[in-house]
């Protein structure tokens, strides 16, 4: 249900993170990345968020250099995924500070953590920033 | 060696495989230490599917850390366990997980109740007697495990209707008490309490109220509070708004709740972006199957819509039409529609737009003549992408005429059809199943009137068989009509 995976793709189409919650094989995987990259990258300012692929919807979001991508089945509301969008990078930029693509290369599993405690089983589990960060700022500190 | 294996971890990413390295990663989830126990479960659950070999390697690690006494280890493997856990290994840390959900910790609490879901997915029989505990962990202290538990409870209702309606209450009672902002203020987002729990139960909501006036009833009090209440100024407020809509649109109908609903949607399709007419553009289809009226109200923005240049709101605008096709419209409503099609390069969209044309045709069609050339034109530019049995179901209908004991309309609809095959067929590239249709009516009827030869109607189907000597299908059809042809000629 919801979700299906969560890409962050850079303008040269380089993938930065990607989390599936479908299990897909790397050459499918490459050659999603690569088709839904070029259906977004073509698209400008004026037009929706929202485009359809295939059987499912893609909810994007352009952050700098950085292209946040969501895959999500038919029935989910599109705008509240947007703004979901918005608060995971909320959530890294009060963790790193100004987050920027840099940030998510070299502290990758840091960004894949954040978002384990956000999405389990492609559904949205946890919204609170404190909620999600506590455990990532526990292990910081401790280890 | 965590450096290492977060670099596979890229090295995967970028579509290179280091299946090599798996075992590695299996190992680092061995290590006592925190951060790189929980990266090698990362990288694991990366590369890993539940149905590789590597993950009975898994299976004993997981088995002790969900015992540690450390909070944040079980909480990594709860996560470790979502991804990777089928259901051949579901029994070895079921009874375990079962435990968690009582655990002092309400993170933990929190992952548990995911980890149930998960196992609910993946193999129902074996959690069926648990599914009791989704109920109790609704009424749990902490939000952040009554929130992660509507997930869950949400496939449930999906599937059984009726077994969940006495939740309405409790859901309804929760929904209020997370508008009136009594959630601690860490779930504001954007000053709005809770959204992305507040748009879950109005899910759940729609989904218990559907067809069930008692239900329905007992919620038309909160969802009316939050139109009033919402902000509306920012995309999260809109996004909660629309779902309200949604729900009211499914439920039993209630007059103020569906005027508070067309106010909203007047305000998205008004607005600027793009993204807001799109959501009005879905609530309008929604809301129509309740009150048609509205779809006339909104008429220029709807069109507008159409002429945009954004493909997005074109598609999404056209699903619409395709909600609000009576009789009256049907015909101008499908001649946009096919002229769309022909503008489309995807093909698996226009077999889509193509169906849905047949779709109306077959359902509206005010006049005989309308529908014949409606399919002409359908198969001229999507004749290879249409299902074969709608060839036979347009044959059918000119062969057996429209059940109207009405012999002359039926043979003035099949000269028609003759007329215009015959101007098409001197056209090149004609997809193969509309060759075939064409080359069977002017077979069969293509003398019917008198007003073309017998000779004449098989020139032209020898032309054809000529023009088009590669396609098997079209020979062969092009032989048959020649046969029947030549039968009149004879006679």
């Amino acid at each position: 249900m919801g979700i299906r995976f969560i890409l962050m793709v850079n303008k040269q189409g380089q993938t930065r993170l990607a989390q599936y919650y479908e299990y897909l094989t790397l050459e499918e995987r490459r050659a999603l990345e690569a088709e839904i990259v070029r259906k977004c990258l073509a698209r400008n300012e004026q037009q929706c968020s929202f485009v359809e692929h295939r059987n499912y919807k893609i909810v994007y979001r352009r952050y700098a250099s950085l292209f946040f991508l969501v895959g999500v089945d038919n029935d989910e509301n599109e705008l509240a995924i947007l703004e979901f969008i918005h608060l995971l990078v909320e959530t890294m930029d009060r963790h790193f500070g100004n987050v920027c693509e840099l940030d998510i290369m070299f502290h990758l599993e840091k960004a894949h953590f954040m978002l384990e405690e956000m999405v389990m089983n492609g559904c949205i589990v946890e919204t609170s920033k404190t909620n999600i960060l506590a455990p990532i700022q526990l292990m910081d500190k401790t280890y | 060696m965590k450096e290492y294996i977060i670099r596979l971890v890229y090295v995967e990413m970028l579509g290179h495989d280091a299946s090599f390295a798996y075992i590695h990663a299996v190992k680092m989830t061995h290590d006592d230490n925190l951060v790189l126990k929980r990266t090698g479960y990362l990288a694991v659950s990366l590369f890993l599917n539940d149905d590789h070999d590597p993950i009975i390697l898994i299976v004993n690690t997981i088995q002790k850390d969900l015992k540690s006494d450390n909070y944040l280890v079980v909480c990594t493997a709860l996560n470790a366990v979502c991804k990777l856990i089928n259901d051949e290994t579901v029994p070895a840390v079921l009874p375990q997980v079962v435990e968690l959900l009582g655990h002092q910790k309400e993170a933990v609490r929190k992952k548990a109740i995911m980890v149930l879901h998960r196992f609910y997915q993946k193999s129902p029989s074996s959690v069926s007697h648990l599914v009791s505990n989704f109920r109790k962990r609704l009424c749990d202290n902490d939000p952040g495990v009554m929130g992660a538990t509507l997930c869950p409870l949400f496939d449930l209702i999906t599937i059984d209707v009726n077994t969940y309606k006495d939740l309405v209450v409790s859901f309804v009672s929760i929904l209020k008490q997370v508008a009136e902002r009594r959630l601690p203020k860490t779930y504001d987002y954007h000053q709005l309490p809770a959204p992305f729990i507040q748009i879950r139960l109005l899910k759940i909501l729609a989904l218990l109220g559907s067809g069930d006036k008692q239900s329905s009833e007992k919620m038309y009090m909160v969802v009316g509070d939050i139109f009033k209440k919402c902000d509306s100024t920012s995309n999260i407020g809109n996004a909660v708004l629309y779902e309200c809509i949604c729900c009211v649109s499914a439920i039993h109908p209630n007059p103020k709740l569906l005027e508070q609903a067309a106010q909203v949607i007047s305000r998205f399709l008004k607005s600027d972006s793009h993204n807001l007419k799109y959501m009005g553009i879905d609530a309008l289809g929604r809301l129509i199957k309740i009150s048609p009226e509205i779809a006339e109200q909104h008429q220029l923005a709807v069109i507008d819509c159409l002429e945009d240049p954004d493909d997005t709101l074109k598609r999404k605008t056209f699903e619409l039409l395709y909600k609000m096709t009576k009789s009256s419209n049907v015909e101008v409503i499908v001649d946009r529609m096919i002229d769309y099609m022909i503008s489309l390069n995807d093909n698996h969209y226009k077999t889509y737009i193509a169906s849905r044309c047949v779709e109306l045709a077959e359902q509206f069609a005010p006049s005989n003549q309308w529908f014949i050339q409606t399919m002409n034109k359908v198969f001229e530019h999507a004749g290879d992408l249409v299902n074969v049995k709608v060839a036979h179901n347009l044959m059918k209908l000119i062969a057996e005429g429209f059940g109207e004991d009405d012999d002359t309309a039926d043979s003035q609809l099949r000269s028609s059809a003759v007329e215009s095959y015959l101007r098409i067929i001197g056209e090149p590239k004609l997809p193969s199943v509309f060759l075939q249709v064409i080359c069977w009516v002017l077979g069969e009827y293509g003398t019917a009137d008198g007003k073309y030869s017998a000779s004449y109607i098989t020139g032209k189907l020898c032309d054809v068989a000529e023009a088009y000597s590669n396609d098997e299908t079209v020979k062969f059809a092009g032989q048959f009509s020649l046969r029947s042809s030549v039968h009149e000629v004879e006679a």
